[in-house]
Order: C-alpha cells, then structure tokens, then sequence
C-alpha cells in the first residue's frame, strides 16, 4: 500500500529468522534419515527415497531463504509522536495503527537466541490488543521502550 | 471513628445458607442417590442400625454447619464510608478488610431475588473499573435494604463530585433523605418493552431453530419413508411406527425445551425498561428475580446492533452496549439495551441516549470486482464434498449441488451487507456472517486499526479492515471483508492522529522515529 512505515527491523533478525528455519529443517531432515533407515530395513519402494530428500530440501528452500526474506522485507514500523504504525506479513500484508494515547504500557522481551544476537522483541499493549515487533538491536530496543511510555504519558485525549 | 457502621439485613444470613446448600447439592445427591440403589433403598438407611444412618448424620452436622456459617458471615459482616471510600469488613477467623474508593466504583447492580421481595431489600453488586487484575476489589452486599442501597449512591455521588467532608452522610440525614426520591425522579424512563415483544423475543430467541429442525427431522422421518412402503410393507410398518414414536417423542422434548427457555426468558426480561439520568443508563428487567444494571456513558465504548435473517425480516434487532471493565466471566459483560426492538421504534430512543452519533449513516459499500472474494474460498470445502457424496450415494448424492446456490446467495448477500461509513469522529461498519451486525464505534474508543491485504487482494486491489474496541475484560472487534484499498487508506488516514492535528504542515513534520 501506499507510503510504508519507514523504519525496518534489525538485518541480524534476519539472520535470527534464518537460524530458526535452519533448526527446523535439521529436525525434519533427521526425520527424513530415520524414515529412510526404516524404510531400507522394511524394503519399501525406491521413490520413498526422493520424497524424503525432497521435503527438506523444499523446507529449507522456504524457511530459511525465501520466507524470513519476504517476511524481513516486509516488516516496518514507525513510532512517531501521535501514533505507532506497524506493517508485517507474509502472504497477507497487516497494516496496523495504534494511537499513542490507547498505548497502556510496554514490554521488551528476549529469548537465549535473540540475546545471543543482542537483540530484543517489543511488545505495546492497549486496552484491548498486544501488538509485537520482533528483532530490535536491545539498545534500540530499551530506547524505544522508554520513548513510547514517555509519548504515551505525553499524549492527551482531546478527540 | 466516628463514622456509623452499617451491618446487612438478617435475611442475609438465610441467603448464605441457601447459597451455600446450592454447592452443596451434588454430593447430597450423590450419598443419597448411591443409598437409593442399595438393597432397600433410602429406607433401609433408617432400620439398619447406626452405621447406616451416618450419611445422614453427616448431612445433617454440613446443615447445621451451613446455618451457623451462614449467621456468622452475616454477622461479622459490616460496612461504612470514610475518606471517599466503601469499607467493607468481614471473616470470622481471618479478618478481611477490603476499601473501595467511590471514584473508582463503576456501577452498583441491583438484584431483587425472590427472598428479597418479602422485606423490600436488594443485593447490590459493586463493580469497579477493574485494571486488567483478576480479584480487583469488587463486592457484594447480600441484602440491604432499598435506602441503605440509596444511601451508597448519594454517598457515592457526593464523593465523586468531590465534597469529601467524611461525616456529611452522618450530619445531614434529613437532606439526604430529602434527595433520594429527587434523584429517582431525575432518571426518566426512555424506553419499557412491551407484552408483545418479549413474547416475540422469547419465541424467536435461538430455541425456533431447534424446533424447526425437529419438525424437519420429523417430516424427513416421514416421507423417506413412503417409496419403500409397498416393499417391505410389514417389517416397514413396525419400524415407522417405532420411528414415528422415536421422531414424536424428539419432537416432543425438544417442544417442552423450547417453552422451557419461552418461560424463562420470559421471566428474566419481563417488564425490561431503560431509564437515564446524566451520566448513567440503567436498566431494570425479571419478575422473579428483579435486575438494576447501571452503565455509565463514560465507560461505554460501542453500540451492537444485531439482527439474525428472521427478525430482519420483520423490522426486529438486538441492541448491544459494549462497556469497559466489569468482571470476568460475567454473563452481563456485553449489556444488552434492547433484547429485541422494531429497529423504527429504537432509532429515536438510541438518538436521544446517544445524541452525538449518527445511527442512519449513508454506508459505502465493497466495490463489485470483491464479489468474487465472498464465495471462492467456499469451493474448496464445497467441491470435494460434493465430489464425495456425488460419488457413493449417487443419484441422491447429487442433492448436495444444492448447496452451491445457498453458499452462492449468502454469499451474494453478505457482499451487498459489507459497508461502513465515516461521519464526524464516528465510524460504523456494518457486516454478516449469517445474522447482520453493525458496530457504531466513536474514533476515540478505538484501540487500534487494522488493514490487512492478501496476495490475492492486492492483486484486486481490496483489502479488509478492522477496528478493535475495548468490551468487558477483553476487545471486540468489528471486521469488514474485501472494502476497496481506498477505503482501507482513508479509514487509516482518518484514524491517524497527527494527520489531523498537523494536517496543514504535514509534510514539514520533523521526523522523530530513530
């Protein structure tokens, strides 16, 4: 849609990303040997053999290339002084916007992954909805957090 | 202090005795129900010596202990107004004190139950606005009565408008006692349902369906029957006939069902009446078991209005009042203002309620070329299922096209529904799923906005968009389908906050984001 939010997240979330599609993959090609394993013992067909090298390779192909870029590429965000506006997604693009005056508090979060790569997540809540941006450089992060409770404080209910 | 200490009525503590034998029923049942099955039955429980009286020894030591559980908790109970607040005081062993400031006292709800009628006392149920905390301080005054509940309103009242004097209650009786029929007077009445929709209510409320299904049970039962007649004439006659009795017998539950929950929402709506004052609706409504909610206008975030093709038909709506706060799990979270009204009679009462909304905005609706997005997804479960019973139960199976018209028309019909409308500080979108809802939503009880996009939407330029609204503990949201992408911009542009306040520097704006 027209002008995006102008901020994107970190490059190292996609690096991040990657990882979780590389350890996904490693678990589904363990599953494929110990398919085929099973499969050379019970003498099953030979075209088995090509399913179980295809998956993974497919698997890896999309979450560890083709989605985390898509989905990188994708994400922006924009904090300004009256609003906070998202967009994200991978086949459905989201757009979303949350005025500054709904915000109810902030959180930062950070799993032994993300903090491997200095990164956070950051999560605004309102009333009633949570809204998360993944993969912030923690600096950037704990930055953001405390500029979006100062506005938050700031920004008065005239309308 | 010197601040009087007021205790509830004693009935209260037979409520709390009844309260506590309602838990108490399912393992009553379950030691009696367990002796009944036994050689003898519940009489042998009396001739077979001690031992087999001891279930009902033990019930009888839980009922005393109820009664007297019962009398202390009423005992110990008091309450009483200081600084700005509604103490409460209670427990016997562990002594609880739990202090409510009034400013934070959302509504008082009154219930008359059939033990209050007799002595003219109320529960009250005091809500505050609660921060999103489970066990958030909320009480329950078992039976007061009618001016002691009185009472805590204009003490309530007086708090908020600030005169904090702690004795003023105490000082001034005569006056007080002087401004609670004023204040009666001050709520007007705007709206009392009439013998005839409650009754259209109550018949057409969710049990119809249940009947018409039973009578279409019934029918296919009886017709399916007929070509196999001639066949099987006598084994088939023992069977219709069983399943004639089988199919009445349904019929006949569902029948006692249906005027079950005809009586019942009969009683809890009868007499269902809207008054007002400033800056509170409240409504009043049951026979049995009379019902006082109040809401305040400030915490009213959204209005419902609802419709299912039935009442659509003949002009009726359900009208819903989404309101901050309130307790989880309460069935009255989503407060209904009208169960059923003609939507000509409500529109004048609504305008009066809520004069700064618009309720007959002109709506824009999903551009032509979205049509396509209405059923397509439909297909995918359609096609196999036709496929399927098309091909084992062949020539009957083929009725299943059928259903391709109905996906097809509903979807027709959800398409010409979709639209909303942006009017002043005002946005109304209106949907359907099967039923049609629209949400009357003002821009600054909207928590956050959402435009989303599909491959396939972008592809023809559509987006759907949604609108999230605090309701009860939780957010409601209201979502239109397949708008045109403009629509979705515009929504967003007039949502932003700083393109409003800025719109004449826009472009200048300093770029803050880092």
């Amino acid at each position: 849609m027209d002008n995006q939010p102008k901020n994107q997240i970190s490059k190292k979330g996609l690096r991040v990303w990657r990882l979780y599609g590389i350890i996904q993959t490693t678990v589904l090609l363990l599953l494929a040997v110990g398919a085929s394993i099973l499969t050379y013992y019970l003498e099953g067909p030979g075209w088995l053999y090509g399913i179980y090298a295809a998956i993974p390779i497919l698997f890896g192909f999309l979450f560890i290339y083709l989605f985390p870029k898509i989905r990188w590429q994708r994400w922006r965000y924009e904090v300004r002084e009256q609003e906070i506006e998202l967009q994200h997604g991978l086949f459905i693009v989201k757009r979303t916007l949350v005025p500054m005056v709904r915000v109810q508090h902030v959180d930062t979060e950070q799993g032994p992954i993300l903090r491997k790569y200095d990164l956070a997540e950051i999560s605004i809540s309102t009333a009633a909805t949570t809204h998360t941006i993944p993969a912030l450089i923690t600096a950037e992060a704990d930055e953001l957090r405390a500029r979006i409770s100062v506005l938050a404080r700031v920004a008065e209910d005239d309308v | 202090m010197s601040e009087k200490r007021y205790k509830l009525h004693p009935v209260s503590a037979f409520i709390n005795f009844v309260k506590g034998l309602k838990e108490l029923i399912i393992p009553f049942v379950v030691i009696f129900g367990v002796n009944i099955f036994r050689d003898g039955g519940v009489s042998a429980m009396f001739t077979g010596g001690w031992i087999e009286l001891l279930p009902v020894l033990i019930g009888g030591v839980v009922l005393l202990f109820l009664l007297i559980a019962g009398i202390i908790k009423w005992k110990r109970f008091v309450y009483w107004f200081e600084d700005g607040e509604l103490r409460i005081e209670y427990g016997l062993f562990v002594k609880k004190k739990r202090y409510i400031p009034f400013d934070r006292i959302q509504s008082l709800n009154y219930t008359e139950g059939i033990f209050h009628r007799p002595f003219g006392l109320v529960k009250v149920k005091v809500e505050t606005a609660g921060s999103g905390k489970m066990g958030e301080a909320e009480a329950e005054l078992t039976a007061i009565s009618r001016e002691d509940a009185d009472r805590i309103e204009t003490e309530m009242e007086a708090a908020k408008r600030g005169f904090r004097e702690p004795a003023s209650a105490v000082e001034h009786p005569s006056e007080e006692q002087a401004e609670i029929p004023e204040e009666k007077k001050d709520a007007r009445m705007v709206y009392r349902m009439n013998m005839r929709s409650l009754l259209i209510l109550a018949t057409t409320s969710g049990g119809i369906g249940v009947v018409l299904s039973a009578v279409a049970v019934f029918f296919s039962q009886f017709s399916e029957l007929i070509p196999y007649d001639a066949i099987y004439e006598e084994v088939m006659v023992l069977w219709r006939f069983g399943a004639l009795i089988v199919a009445l017998l349904v019929f006949i539950g569902l029948a006692i069902a249906w005027v079950i929950s005809v009586i019942l929402t009969v009683l809890a709506n009868y007499q269902f009446t809207i008054y007002t004052d400033e800056d509170h609706i409240y409504i009043t409504r049951g026979l049995l078991e009379k019902k006082r909610v109040s809401v305040p206008f400030k915490r009213i975030q959204g209005v419902q209005v609802s419709q299912n093709p039935l009442r659509e038909l003949f002009g009726y709506a359900t009208v819903t009042v989404e309101s901050a706060g309130g307790s989880i799990g309460d069935k009255d979270e989503k407060i209904r203002l009208f169960p059923l009204v003609k939507k000509k009679d409500m529109i004048p009462i609504v305008a009066e309620l809520f004069p700064e909304t618009n309720w007959t905005p002109e709506m824009t609706k999903a551009p032509k070329r979205s049509l396509r997005f209405f059923y397509r997804l439909d297909f995918l479960w359609m096609i196999p299922l036709i496929g399927v019973l098309s091909y084992f139960f062949f020539p009957l199976g083929l009725l299943s096209l059928l259903i391709v018209p109905i996906v097809l028309a509903l979807a027709v019909w959800q398409h010409r529904t979709m639209g909303y409308a942006l009017i002043g500080k005002q946005l109304t979108m209106e949907f359907r799923g099967i039923s049609k809802h629209t949400f009357f939503m003002m821009k600054k009880r909207i928590q956050a906005i959402e435009v989303t996009q599909s491959y396939f939407q972008r592809r023809k330029d559509v987006a759907s968009i949604q609108a999230t609204i605090k309701s009860g503990m939780l957010g409601a949201t209201a979502r239109i389908d397949h708008m045109d992408r403009q629509d979705g911009t515009r929504i967003l542009e007039w949502y932003e906050p700083s393109k409003q306040k800025l719109a004449a520097h826009e472009k200048g704006q300093p770029e803050l984001s880092g």
